[in-house]
């Protein structure tokens, strides 16, 4: 599914990715950890295209689709979706009609028909109610105002309706409590598919417990240092990352 | 504030202060010839109901206040010019409301034509204690016109003013407005947004004066330039000796889309009394690029994601519109207006 060969990547000539390599299977969740400062942000923005990410060397793919020579847009439309840390506000836009315009640009590109507004209402309401997400509340400005709970929430919303075929999940449970990251994680174990992937980039084992990975990779200084089961997570909550840094030198 | 139109002697040019940005003795040059107005009107730009019509053409304001008597507190006063081709045909005239105690009005001003004309139309407006003035002004005007729109308002204590105005410039325009404010409860809101293009020049001026204590004011103005299009924006609250309580907030923000374009901005604040609260912010630059990169990262291609912030940018202005029937109509104006600023 996501291939990643020796990803080397520079933000303002500082190079924070150096050759990371990593393969996700289809239908398997992975976790990326790593202290502050190890890349793991990077990944994913460089994965989602970002403009001042800037690949020096390898590749990544996505069921065998080169994603780097695409534009930010067609990579979604390609099935890629990468959730933000800290979802931006859009001031002026009904989150309705952000979603609505996101869902139709990507099957435009895919050459399928827009969705109608009547089919588009019908099925955002079923998957708001089971995110416990208010209609009202998508009738308001994308973000604006929001808890940090109700941005992610919003974040699993957009997942569900897009429907991507691999999610990056950049530290999702930031700015959460228990009840929004438990809320938050059923939303995201719901979208667990035999022909879906996952990528979860976090920090700590918080998440872990509740969005259980098949994999655990460890990031330190632009590289995976170490990989192994869920049982990781633990192991690293109790050692810290230490262990580890002496290994990336 | 006083200027005849057909006396060159009496322009403004950059020598007076208030006219430093917009130097209309330059840009006119040669007096516009004083002709009969034409009432060949063409159809609106937008659609409404509920409103009672009143035409203006040129500047003439005659028959004004039995508009306002008919309206049933809903007036749409349709500024007409036409102009000419092959001189500038130019009108000028005063108009005047008054509101009486506790009396509501809601005043819808458009302002289209056609040609090339220059105008210079003044409106007076006074709102006794308690009355509620919500003006909505659209300038719609053609690339070739000289509008300048000087207005005074004076309110009474509790009395409510609000004003947006929203343009799309014009080769002169000028939209200006001066509002003695009576404090004691009075609220004041000037709001203003501006969508420009081409070789277009637009000045938005107001002032506010607080002459007594407990007054508020607030002002948003919001504005997308691009191409060679000219926005000038002078904005002053005075505070005067004694307006204590005084609470008044302006904000400015432009997006300029490209080099040639250009926003000139001055807020002024002066403060003549102690016990205030004012500020003052003002932002020029360009589309936020995080959140051009979160709408692309959701599959909207650059053009439309462009598109939907630029738009996104504006709107809050409008909605601030009270009235439903008119928020919905100049919501779709603005909207249609800022699908030429996509492809940028």
């Amino acid at each position: 599914m996501l291939n990643i060969e020796n990803l080397t990547v520079s933000v303002d000539d500082k190079t924070i990715l150096k050759g990371l390599t990593l393969d996700v299977p289809t239908g398997e969740v992975h976790a990326i950890m790593g202290p502050n400062g190890a890349g793991k942000s990077t990944l994913g923005y460089t994965l989602a295209g970002r403009s001042n990410y800037e690949v020096t060397a390898g590749s990544a793919t996505l069921n065998g689709e080169d994603l780097l020579d695409k534009d930010v847009h067609e990579r979604a439309a390609a099935g890629l979706y990468l959730s933000f840390q800290y979802p931006l506000e859009i001031p002026g836009v009904p989150a309705l009609t952000f979603i609505r315009t996101a869902l139709n640009a990507q099957r435009k590109l895919r050459g399928e028909d827009e969705m109608s507004a009547p089919e588009f209402l019908k099925t955002t309401r079923e998957v708001a109610k089971s995110l416990k997400i208010d209609m009202d509340m998508l009738k308001r400005p994308l973000n604006v105002g929001f808890s940090g709970g109700e941005k992610k929430r919003m974040e699993v919303l957009q997942m569900a309706l897009l429907k991507p075929k691999f999610l990056i999940l950049d530290e999702t449970d930031s700015g959460l409590d228990i009840d929004a990251l438990k809320v938050v994680s059923e939303g995201v174990n719901a979208l667990r598919a035999p022909d879906r992937g996952m990528l979860v980039i976090t920090h700590y084992q918080r998440l872990l417990d509740h969005i259980t990975p098949d994999r655990i990779h460890i990031l330190v200084d632009g590289r995976i240092v170490h990989s192994g089961g869920p049982e990781l997570a633990h192991e690293l909550e109790a050692n810290g990352y230490d262990q580890y840094l002496g290994e990336a030198a | 504030m006083a200027f005849d139109l057909f006396d060159p002697i009496t322009w403004p040019t950059r020598r007076d202060e208030e006219w430093k940005y917009s130097d209309l003795a330059r840009h006119l040059r040669i007096t516009p010839r004083e002709l009969e107005v034409s009432t060949d009107i063409a159809a609106p730009a937008l659609t409404l109901e509920g409103f009672h019509v009143h035409n203006v053409f040129g500047a003439d304001y005659s028959g004004l206040e039995a508009a306002v008597a008919a309206s049933n507190g809903k007036l749409w006063l349709r500024h007409w010019a036409r102009g000419r081709l092959d001189c500038v045909a130019g009108f000028q005239n005063k108009g005047r409301i008054d509101l009486k105690a506790g009396e509501h009005l809601t005043l819808f001003e458009t302002y289209e034509g056609k040609g090339n004309y220059a105008v210079h139309s003044e409106l007076e407006l006074t709102l006794a204690e308690g009355a509620r003035l919500e003006r909505v002004v659209v300038m719609d005007e053609p690339e070739t016109a000289t509008s300048v729109r000087q207005s005074t308002i004076d309110t009474a204590p509790n009395a409510q003013y609000v004003q947006t105005v929203v343009s799309t410039g014009a080769a002169f325009q000028r939209f200006e407005s001066h509002v003695a404010h009576a404090g004691h409860g009075a609220e004041v809101r000037m709001d203003g947004a501006y969508l420009l293009k081409n070789k277009t020049h637009f000045d938005y001026t107001t002032r506010l004066d607080h002459q007594h204590i407990n007054g508020v004011t607030t002002q948003t103005i919001k504005g997308l330039v691009k191409d060679q299009a000219q926005v000038v924006f002078q904005g002053r609250i005075l505070v005067q000796k004694g307006a204590d309580g005084t609470d008044a907030r302006m904000r400015h923000q432009a997006l300029i889309l490209n080099d040639g374009a250009r926003v000139r901005a001055k807020p002024e604040l002066e403060i003549y009394a102690d016990d205030v609260q004012c500020a003052h912010g003002n932002t020029i630059g360009n589309l936020d690029e995080n959140a051009l990169f979160f709408c692309m990262s959701r599959g909207m291609d650059e053009a439309t994601a462009r598109g939907l912030l630029m738009q996104a940018f504006i709107v809050p202005v409008i909605e601030a519109i009270d009235d439903d029937h008119l928020r919905a109509a100049v919501l779709e104006f603005v909207e249609a207006k800022a699908g030429g600023f996509y492809g940028v």
